[in-house]
């Protein structure tokens, strides 16, 4: 089982900025985790300690029982992958296929494994018809389906995204959802940093609210994204969603369409007192 | 202030065109929004626009553009760019990277216009206070957050005094924060100062929100083009091509169990999604039956 | 050019260090002088010193010896390397490349090429960042960058082509930017910061200058004469 245990960690970065403050939290494998709060938060911060590109100052991280401190990123990457925000930091090769070979490549996998993982991953992100351009042929917005399908190549079992829907179009939104439920439904954990506060609300069952390097809120997304109070401390919204209940007072917090109209009806036509 | 006349355009080096017989005429000091999928064609209009298509873009242009009564083609670009100011996605990529601090950064533009001096501080400071920068000004460029650069970014177009203003997903690099100081920014120079304000967007509740007239567009053409409240509420096209508000498809959904009007229009801001569930529920109450049924 | 081997390492102490010290960069200076010249004049040292060919040995190291000659060569050189590198950089650490550029566009400097090398300075950090942001990915993805030679050699290419790539993706936003922002206006560019120039700072370029052509035309006329 690969779980991720996080005691008591603080991290400071070398300019002396103390990003991260005694945080303490546990993810089961197979959760589907959101991680918000503003910019500063130390979300990214949080994010980059899971698969060891931070080492904690003090405290620790474990992944899978490992302590983070014993391995080098490039070891972690077969349990964690990471999907960076920017994919031009990433792409290098000369077509989809070969970048997205890429990392399974360095997992040392052998060659038949690789190309079957690489093309699930491939048809995950829709880019099948794309597999031998060059990357930067593409669009930004399909250059972010390469690197996406490049880490979901590596089959790793724990998913981090690293605001996944920044600058993407509706159909982009969709299909990143897509995949955090095709993720979540084969027992992968998937970890989200995102600002997209309806994304989160519409795909996480967990949310943990950041502000100033601290945790402020964890728990299931329908009691944490309720909190308007908590989530102003970090300067993040609830969703569309729980806000137009909370004006209307139907005392839910719903998470989709469904369940607003579901609160909709009890609260007027069925439980009314 | 802005006419598109049947513009077809396409890049240099491809064989599709980015735009197809768009024709387009927006008034001064509208805030009109553009919508659609990636590749639809937004970022080609934004560049047709600022006269960066054809000056800067060279391909096959048909059509014409015309803004504050400027003709794109027969005009240079460095008399374009008094009348149209251009924002980008990417704040780091706006700064012109030559100047220490926040306040020369904003001066740039002036600096190469040749304004005189006791001129440009004048609109240094005025532009710097329409988007709330004064305490950035001694700073240094790229010491600043996204958002903060984006508004540097604008302070600087601004104090060029443009009577056009068109922003290319001004927004999409940033946090929530942000983007709502970008929106605020903007939508006061449209209110205070009759700018003209055409806003490439995918933040769809922002739109609905800020804009007087959104066009949508897809494949290079435009399929839809009117009030937020038409455009993004019910048209087929425009959902299939950018999706739904949250309060639009709630709606949606009550209408479905007969909890909204069969024939009202759907919500498309949270206040209308207020407004018409309220409503909604003062006429259960008195009738103490569903709408649209029995 | 200047007579005697010591000349330089007078020049040195008596110009450059006061002014590096009323510029207050006498600390940087230093440390990047250190880190720049003594390499040098060490390898200079080394190699002219032992590896002169005849000349009069004054120290002897077994079967190798120090050569008076190869050392007053490395002893010249190096003071010199100090005088003009040491020069340039206390430029470089008491300019303002913004000041220059548009103390230089005044002149008719042409104001693109001001501007590449002006910009090609603030975009190291930026550069940087990206560096470590490439770095950090591509580990994500299992490579390995430390270790064996054969590892890092690896590691280059998934290294430097997303760097060269997403630079060449930004160049064309910032090339658009710029003249968003009238770069291209036709006329006299202005400049909304002054740069003050006091009366004694003119007469000491042309004096400076008057003496630069003087020197060179003295050695010109002297290698001739020959």
């Amino acid at each position: 089982m690969i779980d991720v245990d996080i005691d008591q960690l603080s991290f400071t970065y070398p300019s002396g900025v103390a990003a991260l403050q005694e945080v303490t939290l546990y993810i089961g494998a197979g959760e589907g985790v959101a991680v918000v709060g503003q910019n500063g938060a130390g979300k990214t911060t949080l994010a980059k300690h899971l698969n060891g590109l931070l080492k904690p100052t003090s405290g620790s991280v474990r992944v899978g029982g490992k302590d983070t401190r014993r391995f080098s990123t490039a070891q972690m990457a077969s349990w964690v992958g990471y999907v960076f925000q920017n994919p031009d930091d990433q792409l290098f090769q000369a077509s989809v296929k070969a970048e997205v070979m890429f990392g399974p490549l360095n997992l040392g996998w052998e060659k038949k494994r690789v190309e079957e993982y690489a093309a699930r991953a491939v048809e995950m992100v829709d880019l099948e018809k794309s597999l031998d351009h060059h990357p930067y042929d593409l669009s930004p917005g399909e250059r972010r389906r390469v690197a996406l399908a490049a880490v979901l190549a590596m089959d790793t079992p724990i998913v981090i995204l690293d605001e996944p829907t920044t600058g993407q179009d509706f159909a982009g939104v969709e299909l990143v959802g897509r995949v955090v439920e095709e993720l979540k439904s084969r027992g992968k954990t998937v970890v989200a940093i995102t600002h997209d506060i309806d994304f989160c609300a519409e795909h996480f069952e967990r949310t943990i609210v950041m502000g100033g390097g601290r945790v402020l809120l964890d728990g299931p997304a329908r009691e944490v994204l309720a909190r308007a109070d908590v989530l102003a401390e970090s300067y993040v919204e609830p969703p569309q969603l729980i806000r137009l209940a909370a004006r209307l007072e139907l005392g839910s917090a719903p998470l989709t369409v469904e369940e607003f109209v579901a609160g909709l009806k009890r609260s007027w036509i069925e439980g009314k007192s | 202030m802005i006419r598109l006349d049947r513009v077809t355009y396409t890049y240099p080096g491809t064989s599709k065109p980015a735009l197809r017989d768009v024709s387009l005429l927006i008034p001064e000091g509208q805030f009109c929004a553009v919508i659609g999928p990636n590749n639809a064609g937004k970022s080609t209009l934004a560049y047709a626009m600022a006269g960066f298509i054809p000056h800067f873009y060279r391909g096959a242009l048909a059509g014409s553009v015309t803004v504050d009564g400027k003709d794109m083609r027969q005009t240079p670009l460095h008399e374009l760019v008094l009348s149209v100011g251009l924002i980008m996605q990417n704040p780091f990529n706006q700064v012109s990277g030559t100047k220490f601090t926040v306040r020369e950064e904003i001066a740039f533009g002036l600096e190469n216009l040749g304004v005189p001096r006791e001129k440009m501080v004048e609109r240094v400071e005025e532009a710097m206070a329409l988007v709330g920068i004064g305490d950035l000004a001694g700073r240094s460029p790229l010491a600043l957050s996204g958002g903060q650069m984006q508004r540097v970014a604008i302070a600087a177009i601004l104090a060029m005094q443009p009577k056009v203003l068109v922003l290319d997903e001004p927004t999409s690099q940033l946090d929530p924060i942000g983007s709502k100081e970008v929106f605020s920014v903007v939508s006061a120079l449209v209110a205070e100062r009759k700018t003209t304000v055409v806003m490439i967007e995918h933040k769809l509740e922002w739109v609905a929100e800020f804009a007087d007239r959104v066009v949508a567009l897809k494949g290079g053409e435009i399929i839809a083009d009117g009030e937020a409240g038409r455009v993004l509420g019910e048209d087929p096209r425009v959902i299939e091509a950018v999706g739904q508000t949250r309060y639009s498809k709630a709606g949606l959904r009550a209408r479905q169990e007969g909890l909204w009007p069969a024939g009202g229009r759907l919500p498309v801001t949270l206040e209308e999604a207020v407004e018409g569930f309220q409503e909604v529920r003062r006429m259960t109450e008195g009738g103490g039956r569903r709408m649209g049924i029995d | 050019m200047l007579p005697g081997i010591w000349t330089s390492y007078a020049l040195f102490l008596a110009v450059l260090i006061p002014l590096a010290a009323v510029g207050q960069v006498f600390g940087s200076l230093i440390r990047i002088i250190w880190k720049v010249v003594l390499p040098f004049a060490v390898s200079v040292f080394l190699i002219q010193g032992f590896l002169w060919t005849g000349g009069t040995p004054i120290l002897h190291l077994g079967p190798i010896s120090l050569k008076q000659e190869g050392l007053e060569f490395a002893l010249t050189s190096s003071g010199r390397i100090l005088i003009v590198v040491g020069t340039f950089i206390w430029f470089t650490l008491t300019t303002r490349p913004d000041t220059l550029m548009t103390s230089l566009a005044q002149r008719g400097f042409p104001a693109k090429l001001a501007y590449t090398i002006v910009a090609t300075i603030q975009i190291v950090p930026r550069f940087q960042a990206r560096a470590a942001a490439i770095l950090d990915a591509q580990r994500a993805r299992g490579l390995e960058t430390e270790g064996s030679f054969r590892k890092r050699v690896k590691a280059i290419v998934p290294l430097v082509v997303p760097l060269i790539l997403s630079s060449l993706v930004d160049v064309e936003e910032r090339a658009l930017a710029i003249e968003a922002r009238g770069f291209s206006h036709p006329g006299v560019k202005t400049s909304l910061v002054e740069i003050p120039e006091a009366g004694w700072e003119k007469f000491a370029r042309w004096t400076l200058l008057l003496a630069a052509a003087a020197m060179i035309g003295f050695r010109v006329w002297f290698e001739f004469s020959r």
